[in-house]
C-alpha cells in the first residue's frame, strides 16, 4: 500500500495536512454518517467529533496502515457510541434469539434528507437502506459507496473477514426483501437504473 | 439423483449471488457461479436483479457536506491546533524559566564572592551567613523568573489578541 504523504504529515503534527485530509474526505465521511444515523444534524455532530478525535490522536496514528480505514473506524466507533447513548440497550448484547440488537434496530423516523431523496429515482434504495440496522447499513456503505476492500472493512469494523462476508450477504438479502415489499408485484427490474 | 444435485446447485448459486454482487467470492466460487449461470436461465435472470441492486447501491446520490458545517469543523480544528501549540509553548517557557532560575541561583553567589572579595572583609561577611545569603539570592532569582514569566505571558496574550 502506498503511504499517503498527507497522512504522514498529519502524524508529524502538520495542521495543514489535517485541513487537506478534511477537504479530501468531507463528502465521503459525511455520506457514511448520514447513511448510518439518517439525521443530518446528528451526522454533522459526529462529523465534527470524528475530526476532533483525529486531531487528538494524530500522533498515535500509524501512517503505514492507511488513513482511510482509521478515519472510518473512528467515525464508526463514535456512531456506535451515539447509538448506545440514544438506545440504552447494548448493541453488542445478543437477543435471546441470538441475533444482534444492532441488526434489528427499528427504522429511523423520516428526516429532511430522506424526504429530498424520495423525490429522486433512487428514493427506494435510500429508503430501504435507512430501514436497515446500522450493522447492515455500514457494511453496505463501506463496500458499495466507499468501495473499500473486504480487508479494509474488516479493519474498520474490527471483525474477521468471514463475518464481513456474512454481514454483506445478510445486508443485501435484507435490502432485497425491503425493496420487494415496496414495489408492486414484488419485482425489482430496472429500479437500479438512473 | 441428478435432480437432487441440480437443486443443491441452484441453492448454492442463490446463496452465492449476494456475495457475488458484493464482489466477495473467491476465484473458484466465481468460476462455479459463472458456469451455473451459463446453463441456468432462471438463476441467470435472478442474478441480473442482484447485479442491478449492486449497481443501484453504487450509484446512490452522495449527500454533500454542508459548507457551514465544514467552516465550523475547520474553525474547531484550528482552535484545537492553536490551543495545543500554546500549551507546548507554555511548557517550553516554564522549562526555560526553571533553567534560568537555577542557573542564576547557582551563578550569582560565586560571582558576587569574586567581585566583592575585597569588600567582604570590610563588610565582615562570614561563612556563618552564607546559608542565609544563598536563600536570599534564591528567592530573588525566582522572583525575577516569575516576573519574567508574567511579562512574557502578558506579551503572548496581547500578540494573540492582535492576531
Amino acid at each position: 500500500m502506498a503511504v499517503d504523504t498527507e497522512a504522514v504529515r498529519l502524524h508529524r503534527g502538520d495542521p495543514q495536512a489535517m485541513v487537506s485530509l478534511l477537504e479530501r474526505y468531507q463528502h465521503r465521511l459525511y455520506r457514511f454518517l448520514v447513511r448510518m444515523v439518517h439525521e443530518p444534524a446528528t451526522a454533522e455532530d459526529l462529523f465534527q467529533q470524528t475530526w476532533l478525535r483525529v486531531a487528538e490522536n494524530a500522533k498515535r496514528f500509524d501512517p503505514s496502515r492507511g488513513f482511510e480505514p482509521w478515519l472510518f473506524s473512528i467515525a464508526r466507533n463514535l456512531t456506535m457510541d451515539y447509538f448506545r447513548r440514544v438506545r440504552p440497550e447494548s448493541l453488542d448484547e445478543p437477543l435471546p434469539s441470538g441475533d444482534s440488537r444492532a441488526e434489528l434496530l427499528p427504522a429511523v423516523q423520516m428526516s429532511a434528507v430522506e424526504i429530498l431523496m424520495r423525490e429522486q429515482r433512487t428514493n427506494r434504495l435510500a429508503q430501504a437502506m435507512s430501514e436497515l440496522g446500522p450493522i447492515y447499513c455500514e457494511v453496505l456503505t463501506l463496500r458499495f459507496e466507499e468501495e473499500m476492500k473486504l480487508e479494509e472493512i474488516a479493519e474498520v469494523l474490527s471483525i474477521p473477514l468471514p463475518t464481513v462476508k456474512t454481514r454483506l450477504r445478510r445486508a443485501l438479502e435484507a435490502m432485497r426483501v425491503k425493496l420487494e415489499k415496496r414495489l408492486p408485484g414484488g419485482e425489482l427490474p430496472g429500479w437500479g437504473q438512473q | 439423483m441428478k435432480k437432487g444435485s441440480d437443486m443443491n446447485q441452484h441453492e448454492k448459486t442463490r446463496e452465492q449471488m449476494p456475495l457475488a454482487t458484493a464482489g466477495a467470492l473467491d476465484a473458484n466460487e466465481e468460476r462455479e457461479l459463472s458456469a451455473h449461470l451459463a446453463e441456468c436461465s432462471d438463476c441467470s435472470a435472478e442474478f441480473e436483479q442482484w447485479r442491478e441492486l449492486g449497481a443501484g447501491l453504487r450509484r446512490m446520490p452522495t449527500p454533500q457536506a454542508p459548507i457551514a458545517m465544514m467552516e465550523r469543523v475547520r474553525a474547531s480544528l484550528m482552535a484545537q491546533v492553536m490551543a495545543r501549540a500554546e500549551q507546548r509553548s507554555n511548557r517550553n517557557m516554564i522549562a526555560w524559566l526553571v533553567l534560568f532560575g537555577w542557573t542564576t541561583t547557582l551563578a550569582t553567589w560565586p560571582i558576587l564572592r569574586l567581585i566583592s572579595h575585597g569588600a567582604e572583609a570590610w563588610l565582615n561577611v562570614s561563612f556563618v551567613h552564607t546559608y542565609h545569603i544563598l536563600i536570599g539570592f534564591t528567592v530573588l532569582s525566582w522572583l525575577a523568573a516569575a516576573a519574567a514569566a508574567g511579562v512574557l505571558g502578558a506579551r503572548h496574550r496581547s500578540e494573540r489578541r492582535l492576531a
